[in-house]
């Protein structure tokens, strides 16, 4: 048991870099093609219907859902590693990594909500 | 010769104050000579540290007009103003003026085990080939004189006392990329530690500073690297 813990502890820090890098890299492509979408096809992109069809399509939903993990990951990691940059952030690391992935795991869970409920 | 002021931080254990001092400097003159002059001919309850005044031993380290340079290198016309801020190193504890406490700077040096480990036994020596190829990987990283002006820069450390600091980290790469060296499992685990690797942020300040020109920052890119194939390949192994 005492094993585990210690190679859990272990390997966030490396799994997080890594999976920072990771996010980041589909974060260019994947903003990339929201900015494209939503400002460069058609000045009606915005409206609200115009969002509601594009949603209703597969490809463009699972697009954003991979957008909302992504982007949800990478934000609050960056946050978390922020946090433990403080002296504050290294007396309370476990709590941090605990709320952060919380967060995380909350603002995930309402994109995804947001975007399979949009009519 | 061209008259320069000298404006120094100056702290007597309690308070931190400016006190300014005129000379003339000369072609040639050093930062470092000037501290001696004044020390020797204007106030001798100057402190600060210097030992071999040739750019070897990193102990006359301070921050010249904002920024991290070595006393005994820097050229009082050289660096073109006519009045010279000289201040103790960001990131360490004052001793006296320009005297800074590097005891946890050392501490974290020796922490990442920074000499040769080996698999061999001593009572049978066998040569230690090299070529100049696997030398190349890592001269540049022998050259640190552990002065302490990446640490004096480095954001992590202004915030993080436990963060081990890109000179120490240039010490664990220099000896994991030598070929001779058997001890990277060992220093691995010191370096992911949460005070490690993972708390550089790349402002590449410790590359820029450096007054021997090492590269601190890509040094501890290449060591975060490998730290964290190694601790992910440690998952595979763990779980077989």
């Amino acid at each position: 048991m005492v094993v585990e813990t210690k190679s859990a502890k272990n390997i966030l820090e490396p799994l997080a870099w890594l999976l920072q890098l990771i996010t980041g890299t589909i974060l260019v492509f994947l903003v990339t093609i929201h900015f494209y979408l939503t400002h460069m096809t058609s000045h009606d992109a915005l409206r609200y219907e115009f969002v509601v069809e594009r949603l209703s399509t597969s490809p463009y939903t699972a697009m954003y859902a991979i957008l909302i993990l992504t982007v949800t990951f990478h934000a609050f990691n960056g946050l978390r590693a922020i946090i433990l940059d403080t002296e504050f952030g290294a007396k309370y690391r476990r709590v941090i990594n605990m709320l952060i992935f919380l967060a995380f795991l909350s603002a995930f869970a309402y994109g995804i909500y947001l975007l399979a409920t949009i009519p | 010769m061209v008259k320069v002021e000298f404006r120094i931080r100056r702290f007597d254990g309690e308070r931190s104050y400016w006190e300014s001092y005129e000379l003339e400097a000369k072609r040639g003159m050093t930062v470092l000579e000037a501290l001696f002059h004044i020390k020797e001919n204007l106030d001798g309850s100057l402190a600060f540290r210097a030992s071999c005044r040739m750019g070897i031993c990193g102990s006359c380290a301070v921050k010249i007009n904002d920024k991290p340079r070595l006393a005994c290198e820097t050229q009082i016309l050289a660096i073109g103003k006519s009045l010279i801020k000289i201040e103790p190193l960001d990131n360490f504890r004052i001793l006296k003026d320009l005297v800074t406490d590097f005891e946890g700077f050392f501490a974290k040096h020796k922490k990442v085990k920074p000499y040769l480990i080996r698999d061999v036994s001593y009572s049978n020596p066998v040569e230690l080939l090299q070529s100049p190829r696997e030398l190349d990987r890592y001269y540049i990283y022998t050259l640190c004189i552990k002065c302490g002006a990446c640490y004096s820069v480095c954001p992590a450390a202004a915030t993080r006392e436990s963060y081990l600091g890109p000179a120490a980290m240039t010490a664990a790469y220099r000896f994991c990329a030598d070929s001779r060296d058997r001890g990277k499992r060992k220093r691995i685990p010191i370096l992911s530690e949460d005070g490690g690797v993972w708390r550089c942020h790349l402002a590449m300040e410790c590359s820029e500073v450096c007054p021997k020109g090492v590269e601190p920052a890509k040094a501890v890119q290449m060591m975060r690297r490998s730290t964290a194939i190694e601790m992910i390949r440690s998952l595979f192994r763990r779980s077989r």
